[in-house]
């Protein structure tokens, strides 16, 4: 053999032996990659079935699942009935269930308070969120002001349910239990007892 | 033909060559693979979405857009009616956006490349770790932090049994970090908050059947007197997350 290629091939190996060792040891990504990872078995790891939200070729608009026949109501299931203008019909629709004020729904409230409402009202509900700050939206209006506060409960929900002005519905996103825990916790935060709809209409009183 | 001296090189050639790659290929198939593997698979969206943006900047809380994921086995991609809560004031003639403004108007659904793959014989369940109070992070690594999301995990069998075998190393204790518990993101302070979830699905409320042990509180039941070191241990709790039937069925 030729006594001046071996360092070379010694030098090489060593390399790739400190190169793998550093990919053990290391367990980081080494490395981005466009390409989709290796399948070994393929046939097992990829079965030909509907999964939920994935292409499908076996339909010709690729999607594996399918629209629902119209006016389908997923089990389960409560729509939203009433439209953004039903504020009157709101008052009396909505009946308030009078969640108990137990640690759990105060925090369940303010968990799904913080998830969908914080984004644009901020966790203080005073609507001053990163997001509102870095868009300037204008409009968003402080949940803890008074003519917010003297809302009825049935009206806030009417408001979650069905929107107002650049709002959207969150009825397809929030259960209607949420709802009304999301009101208990908006109470706390506006410092105020609040009441369950309109006096004329419903006289249960919240707790 | 060939002189003796070259043929046996080549036979001996051939099987030292033969020899490291076959060892090559145990050691990278079973060693490396199991700890990068898929790792950094980081594909072209047909939207240049950034989570750094909206989860990092903005701070919208992960299950703003991936809602129902504590009560569904799978996550879900946001419906484009999502993006359109917001995008339809905000940036609402942005050329990024078009597909997004065309999915809105066609009912087409916007074909996301898909990250986190497991085997179709694996079934893998969100809402069991979401109440299990398993952190986003844990698997899907600093979302905030990428402006392009790639895997940040191997998901691959070794690394689900690495925690499932020894949670107390990898989770309990050490939860939460984003904060999915309390919708506050990045809030380490307040653990306590962690344990006041769950029993979401709506279908629950009223009946409080537990799916998970333990349960922790319902609309009926209120939450048991936990704090953070008394959250139960996986195991103690009963969940068997080494039965091969959890995942394989």
């Amino acid at each position: 053999m030729n006594v001046r290629k071996l360092p070379i091939l010694w030098i090489l190996l060593g390399l790739l032996i400190a190169g793998f060792t550093t990919l053990v040891l290391a367990g980081q990504i080494p490395w981005f990659s466009k390409q989709p990872p290796l399948e070994f078995l393929y046939n097992m790891d990829l079965t030909f079935k509907a999964i939920p939200q994935s292409g499908n070729t076996f339909f010709a608009d690729r999607k594996s699942l399918r629209d629902p026949v119209a006016g389908t109501i997923a089990r389960g299931a409560q729509p939203y009935a009433l439209g953004m203008g039903d504020i009157d019909a709101a008052e009396t629709e909505n009946v308030d269930p009078n969640l108990p004020m137990t640690e759990f729904v105060m925090a369940r409230g303010q968990n799904r308070f913080n998830v969908f409402c914080a984004a644009c009202h901020n966790y203080d509900a005073k609507s001053l969120s990163k997001l509102v700050k870095r868009g300037s939206w204008p409009g968003i209006p402080d949940l803890t002001r008074e003519q917010t506060a003297a809302l009825s409960n049935a009206r806030i929900f009417h408001i979650i349910s069905a929107g107002q002005n650049l709002m959207p519905s969150y009825a397809d996103k929030i259960s209607v239990t949420d709802r009304w825990a999301i009101i208990r916790y908006l109470r706390t935060l506006q410092g105020v007892v609040g009441t369950a709809s309109n006096p004329s209409a419903v006289t249960t009183q919240a707790q | 033909m060939f002189s003796r001296r070259f043929d046996m090189g080549v036979k001996v050639g051939g099987a030292v060559v033969g020899a490291v790659a076959a060892i090559v290929f145990l050691v990278g198939y079973f060693g490396v693979r199991n700890s990068v593997a898929d790792v950094g698979y980081r594909p072209d969206q047909p939207v240049p979405f950034s989570h750094k943006l909206h989860t990092g900047e903005l701070q919208i809380q992960c299950q703003y857009c991936h809602a129902g994921v504590e009560a569904s086995a799978h996550s879900p991609v946001p419906t484009t009616q999502t993006c359109m809560n917001c995008h339809t004031a905000v940036k609402a003639e942005s050329p990024k956006l078009k597909v997004v403004r065309d999915s809105y108007e066609s009912g087409q659904p916007i074909e996301w490349a898909r990250i986190h793959k497991v085997p179709d014989y694996v079934h893998f369940n969100h809402s069991r770790h979401i109440r299990a109070q398993i952190d986003c992070k844990s698997c899907h690594g600093p979302i905030e932090e990428m402006g392009v999301v790639s895997q940040f995990k191997p998901l691959t069998m070794g690394w689900c049994l690495d925690c499932h075998r020894n949670p107390e190393a990898l989770i309990v204790g050490a939860r939460p970090i984003s904060g999915v518990f309390t919708g506050k993101l990045h809030a380490v302070k307040d653990l306590l908050d962690s344990s006041y979830i769950f029993t979401p699905i709506a279908a629950q409320v009223g009946k409080s059947t537990p799916i998970t042990v333990p349960q922790f509180g319902s609309y009926d039941t209120d939450i048991p007197p936990l704090t953070v070191a008394g959250i139960p241990h996986p195991k103690k709790a009963g969940i068997g997350p080494e039965n091969c039937s959890t995942c394989h069925y």
